[in-house]
């Protein structure tokens, strides 16, 4: 009985020790766990800390991207912008050019423009974007009844906004109701001249915030609003003083057209009257001149030697106004287009060869040595060869006149560009330099002694230079008194 | 099927609407045009437009909606419409439906009518796709969901769109169904038969942080995470006071959403934050089932990018050896503005995968709707907050 109570209380004990050892090693495992579980605990509430902080700074840098992309895309926009209001020169066509598109990269779905008239002494609405009709006469209204205000505002040239304005510069109220926009910027235009207004810019969105970034870039964009308006009113006002000049020069360019064809007209006048005239004289000249002959012939009768001098005064100054009316007639057949060139190709040397054998008595008995210098690659010329001969009797038998015994004449030419120029050149007297452009015109005569003694129609040059004229040439005369001359002139090669 | 797609930016509402059906008429090569769809900036939506298109397209059925931005070949569009001609062969079967106000009856209720009113007209005909569209300012959307599924079944995947403007204050998104602008209202396209698709859709976002559980929640409402206010997750996370996190809600939504681990397969569906109540509730685009586990989520440009091209590849891979006729994207604003500059490169993705003549057509959303799992079908629709999906269409 002893020995199995005892046995009981001993496996009790083992038992009772082995369950107590199991327990305290479970316990020890359980507090093991508990602390692996709280360092476990303490872990994710440690990650979890830090990702509270990554969370923060990502959000701030989220906050910073946005804003960074706002304003890239804002200057994107106001680029655009600029680029499209400073490509035009229409002050209506500036205010089209604020597209909504472009406004609302700048973060505004709405805009106004407003100038203010000198004249109408109110401001005149150039842009809505983003109003009803409705609620832009609100606005006008609202505008033009506190004009005195705005004014001062543009006074100030200060961009105001959300941001910045002070508390009595727009109450909520109005902001939101009249203008429909919890956020703004107003920004003052102020061209250098022309009338001065402003750019209002809103937003109904409740998120946005107004930046000063914000406000600079709005600031940007009136500055080239205002150059753009000055450029725009620069352009109109050279615009119409082109305009005035044009309808000047218009208007100058009628009466001369109408005074030239006045001249035409007496020139045709002209020319109709001295050829009338000069076939009037031509008959009884040959008349006078006839009958002049027959009586120095003597067959009418002995003439006293009284009567043969002034019947011989009378023969020459017949065949000198003979000569004269065939001028006159030759200058206004060529001016009415009544004489047809006959042009051919000639050579210059054999026309000069002609003529000189013409001439050459009377250079001869004057003592002036005649040179022809003529360049063979440039003597072919294609002209009327009969009118081209008067012209070289002309301009020889004028050098003759003036140049002294002893003098020389000379005759060359030379290719200029597509032309043959043939140069006359004298030792005589010369031309003075206030005659020289009128003595291709009729009748005129230098004033020196030679042509006092000298007799002369006055119309050899002018009949030559129309003959060089029909032949699609120039003539003009070089010339110093004293110092010879050279007639120049121009044919069109052969 | 032919598909056409047409993209004008015009002004003028009229020259606009009839310019993108020119353009997008080439696209069916003469084909006659079965289906609309109108994808436009909330600009264009305007009376004329789709008097315009109804009169071009002899009143075809036409679904659509408003998106802050258009996306198709060419980039994305801040201005501007796209119209999406079909031409169906025969074979494929489709019917349309709309459902207005909403709010005059319950989600679950109008998602249940639009389900009826889908398979009138389709009876009889195998069911392999739905494309749903609604208004975004409906209350509990996914409910809609839940109803439609009711009455469609679950065999085949539904995907859509609710509708999202950039400024929820001033301007008012909303759906075409026919010639109707409509707000309060959900439509969709059942199509039934032959059409051949495949579908992707990925978000990027990782999780941050420690799993939390929602301890006490109703619909979109989160009351308690971890028997705390549901504020008090971001209030710890952002150092922010409640004053502080709601003025920096847009960012929080499109930055921070929270993840729901709801089936432990490594996805997580994103609910984007709506607004913060007085009590320090969360209110997210999107329902929050109590007893969930949810982290909150942080992603990249990159990280984004990379959805993208899974997505895209997930669609691809899903289509087989067929070449898409057409590319869908429902896009979620959110991951526009976290890309900022670098929101065209999206396209440039797609295009990467698909080529870069596949036709793309796509809208930004404020929720996305598609199966949770894109590769398998499950069964099973969900509302998605930031996430891109993909439907190719093959015909």
């Amino acid at each position: 009985m002893f020995n199995s109570d005892i046995i009981l209380i001993l496996t009790s004990t083992l038992i009772i020790i082995a369950l107590s050892s199991m327990l305290l090693t479970k316990m020890q495992k359980i507090k093991q766990l508990q602390n692996e579980a709280d360092e476990l605990k303490r872990s994710l509430d440690g990650m979890d800390e830090q990702a509270k902080i990554i969370v923060r700074t990502d959000m701030e840098l989220n906050r910073i991207q946005e804003e960074l992309d706002k304003k890239i895309s804002g200057l994107y926009a106001l680029q655009g912008l600029s680029y499209a209001i400073s490509m035009t020169l229409v002050e209506e066509e500036i205010f089209r050019r604020l597209s909504l598109e472009y406004l609302e990269k700048l973060g505004f779905e709405k805009t106004l423009v407003f100038l203010w008239d000198n004249e109408r002494k109110n401001f005149t609405l150039k842009t809505a974007i983003g109003y009803t009709e409705e609620e832009i006469n609100l606005i006008n209204s609202h505008i033009n009844a506190n004009k005195n205000h705005c004014l001062n505002l543009i006074g100030e040239a200060k961009t105001l906004s959300s941001l910045s304005a002070p508390g009595n510069f727009i109450t909520k109220n109005t902001l939101y109701n009249i203008f429909k926009a919890n956020y703004f910027i107003f920004s003052p235009i102020l061209p250098q001249q022309n009338n001065r207004g402003f750019l209002f810019v809103g937003t109904q969105n409740a998120e946005t915030v107004i930046t000063e970034g914000d406000e600079e870039l709005i600031k940007i964009l009136t500055t080239q609003l205002g150059q753009a308006l000055e450029n725009a009113r620069l352009f109109e006002k050279t615009w119409n003083a082109q305009q005035e000049l044009e309808k000047k020069v218009t208007e100058r360019t009628r009466e001369l057209t109408a005074a030239l064809e006045e001249v035409r007209k007496l020139s045709k006048l002209k020319t109709n009257f001295v050829s009338s005239v000069s076939h009037e004289l031509r008959t009884p000249l040959t008349s006078i001149k006839g009958y002049a002959a027959i009586l120095l012939t003597g067959k009418l009768g002995a003439i006293p030697i009284e009567a043969k001098e002034r019947l011989d005064k009378i023969n020459r100054h017949s065949d000198e106004l003979v000569h004269m009316v065939n001028d006159l007639l030759d200058i206004s057949r060529i001016e009415s287009g009544k004489v047809t060139m006959n042009l051919a190709p000639c050579d210059l040397k054999e026309i000069i060869n002609k003529v000189d054998d013409l001439l050459s008595g009377q250079l001869k008995e004057r003592k002036i040595n005649l040179s022809v210098n003529i360049e063979p690659n440039a003597s072919s010329v294609l002209i009327d060869r009969v009118q081209i001969e008067r012209v070289f009797i002309n301009l020889i038998g004028n050098a003759m006149k003036f140049t002294p015994a002893g003098g020389r004449i000379s005759i060359s030419n030379r290719k200029a560009g597509e032309m043959i120029q043939v140069d006359v050149s004298d030792t005589g007297c010369g031309i003075p330099l206030e005659a020289q452009e009128a003595i291709f015109e009729e009748f005129f005569r230098v004033d020196n002694p030679i042509n006092q003694e000298v007799k002369g129609t006055g119309l050899g040059l002018a009949l030559v230079k129309r003959i060089i004229e029909t032949h699609q040439g120039k003539i003009w005369v070089k010339s110093k008194a004293g110092s010879g001359s050279t007639f120049s002139f121009t044919l069109q090669q052969g | 099927m032919q598909v056409g797609i047409g993209f004008s930016a015009e002004s003028d509402h009229i020259k606009a609407a009839k310019e993108a059906v020119d353009n997008a008429m080439p696209g069916i090569n003469k084909g006659k045009v079965d289906l609309a769809f109108l994808f436009s900036t909330i600009k264009f939506n305007h009376p004329l437009v789709l008097k315009t298109i109804a009169e071009s397209l002899k009143n075809i059925p036409l679904l659509g909606l408003n998106t802050p931005a258009v996306m198709f070949n060419l980039g994305i569009y801040s201005n501007g419409l796209l119209v999406v001609l079909f031409s169906l062969p025969e074979g494929i079967y489709f019917n349309t439906a709309c459902v207005k106000e909403v709010s005059t009856k319950t989600a679950l209720a109008s998602g249940e009518k639009l389900g009826e009113e889908l398979l009138y007209g389709c009876q009889g005909v195998r069911r392999n796709l739905s494309i749903i569209f609604s208004d975004g300012c409906i209350a509990d959307k996914q409910n809609i969901i839940f109803g439609l599924q009711e009455k469609i079944g679950r065999s085949f995947p539904m995907v859509g769109a609710s509708t999202c403007g950039l400024n929820a204050r001033t301007e008012k998104a909303c759906l075409y169904f026919g010639s109707l602008a409509l707000n309060d209202a959900v439509c969709g396209i059942l199509f039934g038969d032959k059409l051949n698709f495949g579908l992707g859709i990925k978000h990027g976002w990782q999780p941050l942080g420690k799993p939390r559980k929602i301890t006490r929640s109703s619909g979109n409402t989160i009351n308690e995470i971890d028997d705390k206010a549901g504020v008090d997750l971001y209030q710890e996370y952002l150092a922010k006071n409640v004053s502080g996190l709601k003025k920096n809600l847009g960012r929080i939504s499109t930055f921070y959403p929270l993840g729901i681990d709801i089936t432990r397969k490594k996805e997580y569906l994103l609910r984007s934050l709506s607004s913060i109540e007085d009590d320090g509730s969360l209110v997210f685009n999107g329902d929050t089932p109590q007893g969930s586990t949810v982290r909150l989520m942080i992603s990249s440009k990159e990280s984004c990018l990379e959805s993208t091209r899974q997505a895209a590849k997930l669609a691809k891979k899903s289509l087989g050896n067929q070449k898409p006729k057409l590319l869908l994207v429902f896009n979620s604003l959110a991951r526009a503005i976290l890309l900022g500059r670098q929101e065209n490169m999206e396209i440039e993705i797609i295009k990467d995968v698909f080529g870069k003549d596949t036709p793309i057509a796509g809208v930004y959303t404020l929720t996305e709707q598609a199966p949770l799992s894109s590769a398998i079908y499950l069964g099973k629709s969900y509302f998605h907050n930031n996430s891109i999906a993909i439907l190719a269409i093959a015909g």
